[in-house]
């Protein structure tokens, strides 16, 4: 480069560098300060369920019925209605000669649910007696998907529908249970289910 | 070179910043919407349309209608009415406890406080939600529109002028018969209606050896000629099946609100 060039491009001595004034940051920090605070209070946080005139997902669940076991029963319902009817009815009769009913059935409607909760989790093949019959069929694991919240729901609605009458399922009960089973293979039928300890 | 590879560079960020705003965030926020769960319900919600109404959707694009017609509510906001359900074993107390204090147009927490002081006298009562805006009091929805309402609906037309009324839940106002009519002449329905008629979706005929069953009943002055008939064609059949089909009438976790059958939004016992 030559002299001259370099000289051009810097400032003679004894005179400031031309900067932006102060003021400016000051108002570009206040605008990001004033567009955040109105970004947080109205953007309900890319929530694709917070419309206006809600503003935040508390707002809107304050706004909500109250969780309480008529909730549960309904979250159940529509769990059953999904996983299980299929083979166990929406009636809960299930299907003559193929798979066995829950309504009324002693392993449902027993006063601890250790047996029965391991049934969806694990699945349950072989000869079982239910409800004065014998059956033998084949369940495959299918609440082993669901959430802790989810399959006590469903485990909740079997054991209160259809003249059941068993106690409610918890999903910290469905948690601890899982803990236990974790990695056990099916249960063979009748003997398996009595070897759960109640 | 090196100036280029910087054009490059920053282009490929200003576009690739832009797609993500419009095309990746909207994507996130509702690329995996699904039917809802109806509150106080094991229904779901949105069940797919009929087919015809389905149809239907693409002779409302076809016609433009969303050019004069929108198909969302707006919410301006929400207000809460406690409503006494069980006088309990002292209905004096409680009778005047209620005559004392504003039982409609709360807030969530003025609610919860007259709920609570009507628990205290001996009383049950329940808060209703009320969704509340323009368009809510003109009769043409209950509660916002949310993304569920638009679940089954390629393309959304969400229409933005209001040329004619707000069609979201206009199948709640009208039945089928009545949309027929209207869009044969609908100056016969509505009297001062300035919506072109959709003439040429009907066929007009010589009247048979019998009437065809779907033929028009117009009213005096809007008929056809005698000895003819009006008959809607397939795609007046779809367009009127859509229309029945537009309503958004249940309430979901995004859009809660009292229904008049199922009036549990909290119960204070």
């Amino acid at each position: 480069m030559s002299d001259d060039l370099k000289n051009s491009s810097q400032t003679p001595e004894g005179q400031k560098s031309p900067t932006a004034p102060v003021w400016i940051f000051a108002l570009t920090l206040l605008l990001l300060f004033i567009g955040g605070v109105y970004f947080d209070r109205h953007s309900g946080w890319f929530d694709a369920q917070v419309y206006a005139p809600y503003q935040s997902s508390d707002e809107l669940a304050s706004y909500q019925p109250i969780a309480g076991a008529g909730a549960v029963l309904l979250e159940g319902k529509r769990t059953y209605e999904a996983t299980c009817a299929s083979c166990h009815g929406a009636d809960g009769l299930g299907k003559p000669g193929q798979y066995p009913p829950l309504a009324g059935s002693e392993w449902v409607n027993a006063s601890s649910f250790k047996r029965v909760e391991e049934i969806p989790q694990l699945g349950i093949s072989g000869e079982i007696h239910v409800a004065g019959q014998d059956w033998n069929s084949q369940m495959l694991p299918m609440g082993a998907a669901l959430s802790d919240a989810d399959l006590a729901a469903v485990l909740t609605y079997i054991r209160h529908s259809w003249g059941n009458n068993g106690s409610e399922v918890d999903a910290s009960d469905i948690k601890a249970m899982r803990a236990l089973v974790a990695g056990h293979p099916a249960l063979s039928g009748e003997a398996g289910l009595k070897a759960i300890k109640e | 070179m090196k100036t280029g590879f910087r054009i490059f560079l920053g282009t490929l960020f200003v576009l690739g910043l832009s797609w993500c705003g419009f095309v990746l965030g909207p994507v996130l926020q509702l690329g995996t919407q699904g039917q809802a769960a109806v509150l106080n319900s094991s229904d779901i919600y949105p069940n797919q349309r009929p087919g015809a109404a389905t149809l239907g959707l693409q002779v409302y694009r076809a016609n433009g209608c969303a050019a004069c017609h929108t198909t969302q509510i707006g919410q301006d906001g929400v207000v809460c009415d406690v409503v006494l359900t069980g006088a309990g074993s002292d209905p004096a107390a409680v009778s005047n406890l209620i005559s004392s204090l504003k039982l409609t147009g709360l807030s969530k927490d003025e609610a919860d406080a007259v709920s609570g002081q009507i628990t205290a006298a001996g009383g049950k009562s329940e808060t209703h939600i009320v969704p509340v805006g323009p368009d809510i009091s003109r009769g043409w929805g209950m509660r916002h529109s949310v993304a569920e309402d638009f679940l089954w609906d390629n393309p959304v037309q969400l229409g933005s002028i209001r040329v004619g009324p707000d069609l979201a839940n206009v199948g709640m106002r009208y039945p089928l018969d009545w949309q027929l009519l209207h869009l044969y002449a609908p100056q016969s329905q509505v009297k001062d209606s300035m919506m072109p008629p959709f003439r040429y979706l009907f066929k007009v005929q010589k009247i048979g050896a019998t009437p065809s069953p779907d033929a028009l009943q117009l009213p005096e002055g809007f008929g056809p000629p005698a000895g003819y008939e009006v008959v809607p064609t397939e795609d007046a059949n779809n367009l009127a099946a859509y229309l029945v089909s537009l309503r958004a009438d249940v309430s979901l976790y995004d859009a809660p609100f009292t229904t008049a059958s199922a009036p549990s939004t909290g119960t204070h016992k």
